[in-house]
């Protein structure tokens, strides 16, 4: 099972969006996964197999994740959400 | 439940508005003179914007304005702003402003929840888009049935 995370600035609004997309998108590949949704700050102390965030935050975080970091543009969109969780995906084969 | 949030006060529709920033003043505005946020949620949601990009924007012309839970605002609240003509915010087309404010981690959870499967219609969202604030209150109690 993979563990993702899925990160806004805040963790209460935009974040749980996107774990809802990234939850139906990996039910859709048959991916079994544990999305938890959380702040920016929270999120470089926490250890995950990839995270999804913003663009802006991504490049904050990757100085201080050792994780895969997967920007998004809209947190809503299925296609695209779906696109980074097969480019995650195609590093595991 | 997303309709105890989203009532004919809480929900404006608008011709066009001059930049984001004040669509997001504007879509605030109920909630601020209902005392669920101060003044200082409203600052904190552009300087999000300003600081961490337009995130915020879900998909095509939706924006969900929204700032650190608990921080200026008092209760839980939600306040739809909906527009004739698209305003720019970053780069991005928007004509849906819905407002979140948030207590804690938690407690505003099935009401997003109820948001984004209705967004995630393709129809409904169409709907929302149109701008009818009396269709869109329509699908909010349609989708507690």
């Amino acid at each position: 099972m993979y563990k993702f995370l899925a990160v806004c600035g805040f963790g209460v609004g935009s974040s749980m969006v996107l774990k809802m997309s990234i939850e139906k998108a990996a039910k859709e590949r048959g991916i079994d996964c544990e999305v938890e949704n959380t702040d920016l700050s929270s999120a470089k102390g926490t250890g995950a197999d990839a995270v999804f965030t913003s663009q802006e935050l991504g490049d904050e975080l990757k100085g201080s994740t050792k994780s895969p970091v997967y920007p998004i543009q809209r947190y809503m969109d299925k296609e695209e959400v779906g696109k980074a969780l097969d480019d995650f995906l195609s590093t595991k084969d | 439940m997303l309709k105890q949030y989203l009532s004919e006060d809480t929900m404006q529709h608008k011709t066009s508005v001059d930049n984001w920033e004040e669509a997001i003043t504007v879509a605030a505005r109920p909630l601020l003179n209902k005392g669920v946020i101060d003044e200082s949620y409203v600052e904190a949601m552009i300087d999000s914007v300003e600081k961490n990009g337009p995130y915020i924007v879900l998909k095509d012309y939706f924006a969900l304005p929204h700032a650190q839970a608990g921080a200026g605002v008092n209760e839980v609240g939600m306040s739809l702003l909906t527009l004739e003509e698209s305003v720019d915010l970053k780069g991005n087309e928007v004509k849906v402003f819905l407002v979140l404010a948030a207590v804690d981690a938690s407690a505003h959870l099935d009401a997003l929840s109820e948001v984004s499967q209705l967004l995630m219609d393709d129809e409904k969202y169409e709907v929302v888009l149109q701008g009818d604030l009396e269709k869109i209150r329509q699908l909010i109690e349609e989708g507690n049935e």
